[in-house]
């Protein structure tokens, strides 16, 4: 059955799109505002300020693809749509990254999964991170609006039976779990949603904000990497950018944005590696540290009924009963989700190889997968990792400190009990050494005394938080609570980069939601006539 | 010279065969092809370690299943940063030098002279090491080499697994 690509559409109508790739001279180009990056931030940033009748110029490293080159193939979706072809590590690899870079950025490839900031996450910036005017309620409207535009709601249909594990083990347990409510339109309820979405049921910015802004006359200029960001006391005065070819390797032209206002919406790694190579102000050396992933546990099950991770909706049913249980600046807490089960995901992300891989292999079909989302960011021994200028790009260093392996003996029984209650017959936490456990009494035992380490757990995560935080207090944010540099007039974040610490929950309506604020006081700043 | 220190390796290799000593050799590959930069020779002795159990049984169909893979282990290759192929160029490099056979494995013998049971035992021993550099060297060929076989729909067959045909 053919789709309709509403990206090859709008490109056929006009839109005004730029693919650096093909630029063979340099260029400057200009607009009321330049906003770097193309996902929940720079999507939402850009529709609400063409909205006020701007002029708007987004300009995104990865390339513009759409539904008909997603063609549910890991081979393909991983180099087109994922920074550093889905194999993005922290520096002692100890940590597998998935970012998506491509126009939507993580949006076009992520789960789907929206939650509104927790309200513990929001009483703890409030009280800890000088962050004001950031409460649940006052965030409520942004949050509904954000909601509505992206058709948020609640999966209506059967969990499929990956998530249904998880809904059936908290039953058994009394555990809490939450139905998710996800950003689609028309599902088909196939489970491909981190190839990029087929059918374009998945509501990402590729598909509702950006052609939006586009529609108004905005400028999308993709494959251009943002390399410099041109700035003297208090005012930034031009950005940089490096054109790439479609190998995202430079091309040799250089591109030169100008604006009366500037957005970074490159994500919690990027825009503060920007701001570091730029060498903007930063007297407390804030820009980079505290960089947050939710790193991430798993857990393999085996069950007689074929699971079928890969199919269907891959996220529909959550488990906070472990996420705030010893408050937020306690033990660590732990988000039970599950993954989508995709050959080269479960290939990578287990263990071993030769006769024992590809016995866990051939039970492709009956392998349940629980992950457990670890809550970074609160507790004083769990301060994150730090983003460092290399010279050819950027490391993360990330230690996985004793509160994070605390937490993660903690969650892999919670998770062993859980796939237990739910039918499991065996279990398999993914960690060095562990052998198939064949009940919960003997999971139990062996989780207690397993070793857990770099390297020997696999820890992976698809959430990247921090590096440039908001806040009031300057010897802890390089913003304000409104995303407005300290240091700049002209100068805006938008993007996950401004947490203080991690969220606790999935962070895509997170970054909807405050942006739409944020960039609703910038469109009336920008907008205001001089008194 | 790495070309010339190979070459010889390769001969040294085929004079043991004439010995009567029983090594592995993977015939469908030309020793031409390993001479090139892409490690083929290298790499067509790591896939049946690292994917005993997953490649076909029938010995036709393996030779294309790992030729398939060695194909988009170069791909893969291909894709990677300029930081990480450097990394990962350096391992192989060193596999292939007896200086670096010698560093990484404790053994100057050439890989291609190793049984596919000596290479399990190299492999496991990163795998155990205490030091971090031999279980990344461990995990990066392991990555590298599984998730570029399950990348091809031509070795989903054991998973019994297709993706959907809606759109076909």
């Amino acid at each position: 059955m053919a789709i309709q690509d509403p990206i090859q559409q709008g490109l056929a109508s006009g839109w005004k799109h730029i693919d650096a790739s093909q630029v063979t001279q340099a260029q400057t180009l200009e607009a009321d505002v330049v906003i770097v990056g193309s996902g929940a931030g720079g999507g939402v940033a850009a529709e609400i300020l063409s909205e006020a009748g701007l002029s708007v110029i987004i300009i995104e490293g990865g390339p513009l693809k759409s539904s008909e080159s997603f063609n549910m193939e890991e081979r393909r979706a991983y180099p087109n749509l994922y920074q550093q072809a889905a194999s993005m590590k922290t520096k002692d690899k100890a940590i597998g990254i998935f970012q998506g870079r491509a126009v939507g950025g993580s949006t076009t490839v992520n789960w789907t999964t929206s939650i509104r900031t927790p309200q513990n996450a929001l009483e703890y910036w409030a009280k800890e991170k000088s962050i004001t005017g950031l409460s649940a309620e006052s965030l409520k409207p942004w949050f509904e609006k954000m909601e509505q535009r992206l058709n948020i709601s609640e999966w209506a249909y059967e969990p499929n039976r990956n998530n249904l594990a998880l809904r059936q083990g908290c039953e058994a347990l009394g555990w809490d779990f939450t139905v998710i409510k996800r950003n689609v339109a028309g599902c088909w309820n196939s489970g491909y949603c981190g190839m990029g979405c087929p059918v374009n049921a998945k509501q990402s910015m590729l598909l509702t904000t950006i052609p939006a802004a586009l529609n108004r006359g905005a400028t999308l200029v993709s494959r251009a990497k943002v390399s410099q960001i041109e700035h003297t006391n208090d005012k930034v005065y031009g950005l940089k950018a490096q054109a790439l070819s479609e190998s995202l390797k430079p091309t040799g032209v250089e591109l030169l944005f100008k604006a009366k206002h500037y957005i970074l919406s490159a994500g919690a790694i990027h825009t503060p590696t920007l701001m570091m190579r730029s060498k903007l102000p930063d007297p407390y050396h804030i820009l980079g540290k505290r960089t947050f992933l939710h790193p991430t546990l798993l857990s393999g099950a085996m069950f007689n009924d074929p699971i079928n991770g890969h199919a269907g909706a891959p996220q529909s049913i959550y488990s906070d009963q472990f996420v705030w249980q010893d408050g937020a600046e306690g033990e660590l807490g732990y988000k039970l989700e599950v993954p989508p089960v995709h050959p080269i995901l479960i290939a990578s992300k287990t263990l071993g190889y030769g006769q024992s891989h590809a016995e866990l292999m051939a039970k492709f079909n009956q392998l349940q997968v629980t992950i457990a989302l670890v809550r970074d960011g609160y507790h004083p021994d769990s301060q994150g990792g730090q983003v460092r200028l290399t010279d050819s790009g950027f490391s993360l260093d990330y230690p996985l400190t004793d509160a994070f392996w605390h937490a993660a003996r903690r969650a892999f029984a919670s998770m062993a009990e859980l796939q237990f209650a739910a039918g499991a017959k065996q279990v398999l936490p993914i960690s060095e050494g562990m052998p198939y456990l064949s009940s919960w009494t003997e999971a139990k035992k062996a989780i207690a005394e397993m070793d857990l380490a770099p390297l020997k757990t696999v820890v992976a995560s698809a959430h990247v938080m921090g590096g440039c935080p908001m806040g009031e207090d300057t010897k802890t944010a390089m913003v304000d609570s409104e995303g407005s540099s300290h240091y700049f007039d002209n100068l805006s974040v938008m993007d996950g980069s401004l947490f203080p610490t991690s969220l606790g929950a999935n962070p895509q309506l997170s970054i909807y939601g405050i942006t739409a604020k944020n960039a609703s006081l910038l469109a009336q700043r920008l907008t205001a006539k001089p008194q | 010279m790495k070309r010339r220190t190979f070459l010889t390796t390769a001969l040294v290799g085929t004079g043991a065969l004439a010995l009567g000593v029983n090594l592995y050799s993977p015939s469908h590959v030309k020793i031409s092809e390993a001479l090139d930069e892409q490690h083929r020779l290298l790499f067509s002795l790591l896939i049946p370690v690292f994917l005993d159990g997953a490649l076909p049984e029938i010995e036709s169909q393996r030779i294309v299943a790992q030729n398939q893979t060695i194909e988009a282990i170069v791909a893969t290759m291909g894709l990677l940063p300029d930081d990480s192929r450097a990394e990962l160029e350096e391992l192989l490099e060193l596999l292939e030098s007896r200086v670096g056979l010698l560093l990484l494995t404790g053994s100057m013998t050439p890989l291609l002279m190793r049984r596919p049971a000596e290479l399990v035992e190299m492999l496991e021993r990163w795998r155990a090491s205490y030091l971090d550099m031999m279980i990344t060297a461990y995990q990066g060929l392991r990555e590298l080499v599984i998730a570029s076989y399950y990348s091809s729909p031509e070795h989903w067959t054991r998973l019994n697994y297709n993706k959907p045909t809606f759109l076909n």
